[in-house]
């Protein structure tokens, strides 16, 4: 028993609350891409999951090619995940943008799914490890021991997030991004480039998804399929949070890391996945509309 | 500076006429494509035939942000301002240049639109619709057009708005903008516009000054059968 | 020859043909992999009835199939139980998890009800990993029974494929009857579940029922697999089989039961076809499925379907007939409605007599479309009653206000690519006549041509036009298909030329004299004065005035709202 009387269940609960709070920060990463491309075109993009897969390969790659590259590994995944943004979105939205939603749905998944079975060929199903981004090893506060891979999610997710946030909301670009989701009619006839915002939007989503993979890649692993419990958190969290709702996403996220790290560390993983979705439909039934539902009037 | 070369927006009809500056009036019924010609000089529509020009150039095949940037402004029926943007963001997002120039410009239009002035923080939605009928306008105006076009502004707005609105548009078409108004509201939008044109089922039935629409018998017949 | 080209039954054919192919001269193997595309077939038929008819994007099919095939694996498997027992089970078992799972999601949007199928098949796959003693876990179950094939005298190949596809077949009539004569119905529920409820339909329900007969389905298809594989592995729980099932009906073409059998075949066969590409065939998969998208993103089917020739229905011309409706009152009392604190409604009181024609008018925001809104069911009233008759209206939900006989019009009406006029109209007199849903075998032709009426009678010269004039009338014969004792209009002249105008009014004129109460929303003053009996003056949410037009057009009130104060 530690000198100065925190129990050992209290520590216990504080690293099942960081490691939480590491989880959510990286859910609610890849639910803000999910949100923006869900604002931005309409569609449910089912792909995000293994946008993540994707971005954790990379940083699996640039690692082996850039040993010791530090901190200068993100944006470098970040980079070349947008790049990849743009030509996902040519291929998923593009030649779907005029038909119903289900069709750029459907094409996520089925893109989503060449993508899995591509990666499981070229690399397969082993998990591979990622770079250590922060290094390994414990900061110690006190009695308490902090994971540095999960400070340093935390961390590098905040900045991330604040980032976009900024981004969004105080530049020219970021603006036009909210508009031409709003009325792409309208901007187009106002003289904005529609077509390049909403490329912009996948390519800002994919880079979002790519720190993430790299992020995880290091104390989780990477594998083909590992994108799959991705998609499904942020889309729990995208409803729970208000369909649409950037706030609401990030929200969402974090609640859901929090309540399963929670629940699956004094019980078992799949009560913890049973009784989120419990958790979620008892949430929908109280609040139908989400934590942050959008105003009437608010959508054009 | 805008000509209508033969075109077809309606099936069987043809529109073909020069425009200049001041306020050009369209009217017609609804059905007689007033707004279906809006939307093609804006290119949101393709014509079924005939061209489309601007100062001399044929600009058929320019995408509508093309033509956005050439000079033609659009302010659309039903106002569609973007509803959780602020009216400030409203205006500022459109306009395509440098954050000095782009001060200038969003100045010059709440001078022109002072009621806009106490409303810049609120989000758009929040808005009646003549005050968002004012900012669809100087969302227009933010883009420094050379040819504004209006679907029908009127549209809902209680009678002495619409009065005030269409002084606003007189007062900009006398410091050098041409407008194109699509309207229902016929007395008082003849009352501000320098010329007009009759518009039934895609045809030009007739254009002239305003004066000589008011009374032009074409005008009663395409509205009352 | 063209006149007769009707796709389904043409690929029903073609697909027999393949059966018959490989039951007499296939091999062992192949016969095996047919049993195996019949499992499929029945997955792809319940997913057809949920997702291609009542347009709900369920994530569940595949779960479902899985418990179809552990019920098998357990009941028939470890516990002995009898086939006749077994099967039976192995259908209701995922049914009934379905409608439970179904419960709280029930008047939920479509993105809640994929959530929650989504949910429901994590926790199928998660069951069958982790509960060792139930499931088998990781190892999956053994000693599946195999198909009483020398029950049929036959050996074990064309056993399978002939019950098999026997099942199939059933599987397929039953869809068949399920889904005979609600084509509108589902139609307009998919286009847009909005228009269905104030037509009387109720999306959500069918939703419900597509989602549980297609549950049952894939429980059937599941169990059928366990037999015929005579083993479960708890792969039949992955994601894989849905998506697999989601390109089954793509593919083959959601709106058929004929494209998800096709569908079946071809992914069943899929594996087979591709072995040469080795261990990254699964890529040809995905790829293939987004390629079907692209270029036919109506499916095999729906794709030869445009090719079928449209049918035009020849109305004799009938008499006007003279309707005598029950005569009840519309009674609205103290109606106060809020949005978040601001109050958009104050205690508004109306009537709305039976035989007459209430104008409403007021300025933009006064309230009209809200109150419009509150009657018909769209949005709940905060305070105050609605009374028809004496039956009380509020805080039904549209569909039920609708069938008590208070119809509405709107102010923008939008028809989608596949729901022409004739079939919108249609759509609301299925839903009249409660035969809307799966199993109910509404008498579709009669309807069709009562439809068509409905659409002359309105004034409709040429149902096959588009524009804005011809679709406005149209909406209106949806909303007096439910033959309405009250008919709600809102705006219903914006849109219409002066010829057009004259019509409606002589339109509406003669629906009030057949004992309706009408309420017209109108800014058009000029529309009005001839046509109201009295008109209502809605400013700021309150009831300013109700009198004559004349009366109104004078008021002092009225006329600062509209023109601006008098000039002292």
């Amino acid at each position: 028993m530690p000198a100065d009387g925190l129990g050992p269940e209290l520590l216990t609960l504080a690293q099942l609350l960081l490691n939480g709070l590491a989880l959510g920060a990286a859910y609610a990463l890849v639910a803000l891409g999910f949100v923006l491309v869900l604002n931005a075109t309409g569609a449910v993009n089912f792909a995000q999951g293994d946008m993540v897969m994707l971005g954790g390969y990379a940083a699996v790659a640039l690692g082996h090619l850039l040993p010791g590259a530090g901190l200068l590994l993100l944006p470098l995944v970040m980079l070349a995940m947008a790049v990849f943004g743009l030509l996902f979105s040519a291929l998923a939205w593009r030649p779907f943008r005029h038909r119903p939603p289900i069709f750029g749905l459907l094409a996520t998944v089925a893109l989503g799914l060449t993508l899995q079975e591509a990666m499981n060929a070229l690399e397969g199903a082993a998990p591979q490890a990622g770079p250590a981004f922060v290094g390994t090893g414990e900061i110690r506060l006190g009695p308490l021991g902090l994971p540095r891979a999960a400070l340093g999610i935390v961390i590098a997710c905040l900045v991330l997030g604040l980032a976009q946030g900024w981004l969004l909301g105080r530049t020219q670009f970021g603006r036009r991004l909210r508009a031409s989701a709003q009325d792409p009619v309208t901007a187009r006839a106002l003289g904005l480039p529609v077509d390049r915002l909403i490329a912009a939007s996948f390519a800002l989503a994919t880079a979002l998804a790519g720190a993430v993979g790299l992020l995880l890649s290091g104390p989780y692993f990477v594998t083909p399929t590992a994108g799959n419990d991705l998609i499904l958190r942020a889309y729990i969290a995208a409803t729970i949070g208000g369909w649409g709702s950037l706030k609401g996403a990030v929200a969402g996220a974090l609640m859901i890391a929090l309540f399963e790290s929670v629940v699956a560390g004094y019980a078992s993983s799949v009560v913890a996945t049973a009784s989120l979705y419990g958790a979620v439909l008892l949430l929908l039934a109280v609040r139908p509309a989400g934590l942050f539902p959008a105003p009437l009037g608010r959508r054009a | 500076m805008l000509t209508l070369d033969r075109v077809e927006i309606l099936r069987g009809g043809e529109i073909d006429c020069a425009l200049g500056s001041g306020i050009t009036v369209v009217l017609g019924p609804n059905g007689a494509g007033k707004t279906e010609l809006l939307e093609a000089i804006m290119g949101l529509r393709t014509p079924l035939a005939g061209h489309i020009g601007l100062d001399g150039v044929d600009i058929g095949r320019w995408t509508p942000e093309r033509r956005s940037r050439a000079g033609v402004g659009w302010c659309p029926e039903g106002r569609r301002v973007f509803p959780g943007l602020s009216v400030a963001e409203n205006l500022e997002l459109v306009a395509v240049a440098r954050p000095a120039e782009r001060r200038r410009r969003l100045e010059q239009v709440l001078e022109q639109l002072p009621a806009l002035r106490d409303k810049l923080g609120a989000a758009a939605w929040t808005l009646s619709g003549g005050q968002q009928q004012m900012l669809a306008i100087g969302r227009a105006l933010m883009t420094a057009p050379r040819l504004l076009l209006l679907d029908e502004p009127s549209r809902g707005l209680a009678p002495v708005l619409v009065a005030e609105l269409f002084a606003r548009l007189r007062h900009f078409a006398d410091n050098g903008l041409a407008i194109l108004l699509a309207e229902q509201a016929v007395a008082p939008a003849l009352a501000v516009a320098d010329r007009g044109l009759i518009l039934s089922r895609g045809n030009l039935q007739a254009s002239g000054t305003a004066d000589e629409i008011r009374s032009h018998a074409a005008l009663e017949q395409s509205f009352l059968g | 020859m063209r006149r007769f080209f009707r796709p389904a039954p043409l690929v029903a054919l073609a697909i027999l043909a393949w059966l018959l192919g490989v039951l007499l001269v296939g091999s062992g193997y192949e016969q095996r992999l047919m049993a195996v595309a019949a499992a499929y077939a029945l997955m792809a038929i319940g997913y057809h009835l949920v997702f291609g008819q009542a347009g709900a994007l369920s994530l569940a099919q595949g779960a479902c199939f899985a418990i179809g095939a552990y019920a098998a694996g357990i009941l028939g498997g470890r516990m002995g139980w009898p086939l006749w027992a077994e099967f039976p089970a192995a259908i209701l078992l995922p049914a009934v998890l379905a409608a439970v799972a179904h419960r709280p999601v029930r008047r939920l949007g479509g993105h809640y009800f994929a959530l929650a199928t989504l949910g429901f098949a994590v926790l199928v796959r998660l069951v069958a990993v982790d509960a060792q003693d139930l499931t088998g876990g990781a190892n999956g179950l053994v000693g599946v029974p195999p198909l009483p094939v020398a029950v049929l005298g036959l050996a074990r190949g064309p056993g399978m494929m002939l019950i098999g596809w026997g099942l199939a077949g059933l599987g397929a009539a039953l869809a068949v009857w399920l889904t005979r004569g609600n084509g509108p119905a589902l139609a307009l529920v998919r286009a847009d579940p909005g228009l269905a409820r104030a037509s009387g339909l109720d999306p959500e329900r069918i939703r419900a029922q597509g989602f549980v007969w297609a549950a049952g389905f894939a429980g059937a298809g599941g169990a059928l697999y366990a037999h015929v594989l005579g083993l479960v592995s708890p792969d039949t729980a992955e994601f894989s089989v849905m998506i697999g099932c989601l390109a089954m009906v793509v593919i083959g073409g959601r709106h058929s039961i004929a494209g998800a059998v096709l569908g079946a075949l071809l992914i069943g066969h899929l594996p087979e076809w591709l072995r040469p590409l080795g261990a990254s065939y699964r890529i040809a998969y995905g790829l293939g499925l987004f390629a079907c998208l692209l270029v036919a993103p109506a499916g095999l089917i729906g794709s030869l379907e445009r090719f079928r020739p449209a049918r035009s229905y020849a109305v004799a011309p009938e008499p006007l007939p003279r309707v005598d409706v029950p005569r009840s009152a519309l009674r609205i009392t103290a109606a106060r409605k809020a949005y978040g604190g601001l109050a958009v409604l104050h205690d508004v009181s109306l009537d709305i007599r039976p035989g007459e024609i209430l104008g409403l008018i007021g300025p933009n925001g006064s309230g009209k479309t809200t109150l419009i809104n509150g009657i018909s069911g769209l949005d709940r009233l905060n305070q105050g009653t609605i009374m028809l008759g004496d039956a009380r209206l509020d805080g039904l939900s549209p569909d039920r206000v609708a069938l008590a006989g208070v119809a509405r019009s709107f102010q923008s009406v939008a028809v989608d690519d596949g729901l022409a006029p004739l079939e919108l109209v249609t759509a609301a007199l299925t839903a009249k006549g409660g035969r809307a849903g799966f199993g109910r075998t509404p008498a579709i032709e009669a309807l069709r041509q009562r439809a068509a009426g409905l659409l002359r009678r309105v004034g409709i010269g040429d149902p096959a036009a588009t524009d804005s004039g011809t679709l406005r009338l149209a909406d209106i014969a949806r909303a007096l298909a439910l033959d309405p004792a009250v008919l709600l209009l809102d705006e219903p002249a914006a849109g219409l030329d002066a010829a057009e105008r004259d019509r409606l009014a002589a339109l509406l004129c003669t629906l009030a004299a057949e004992g309706r109460a009408l309420l017209v929303v109108e800014h058009d003053m000029v529309f009005l004065m001839g046509l109201a009996d009295r008109v209502a003056v809605l400013l700021d949410g309150r009831i300013a005035l109700v009198g004559t037009a004349a009366e109104v057009r004078a008021d002092p009130a009225v006329r600062a709202a509209y023109l601006g104060p008098a000039p002292c």
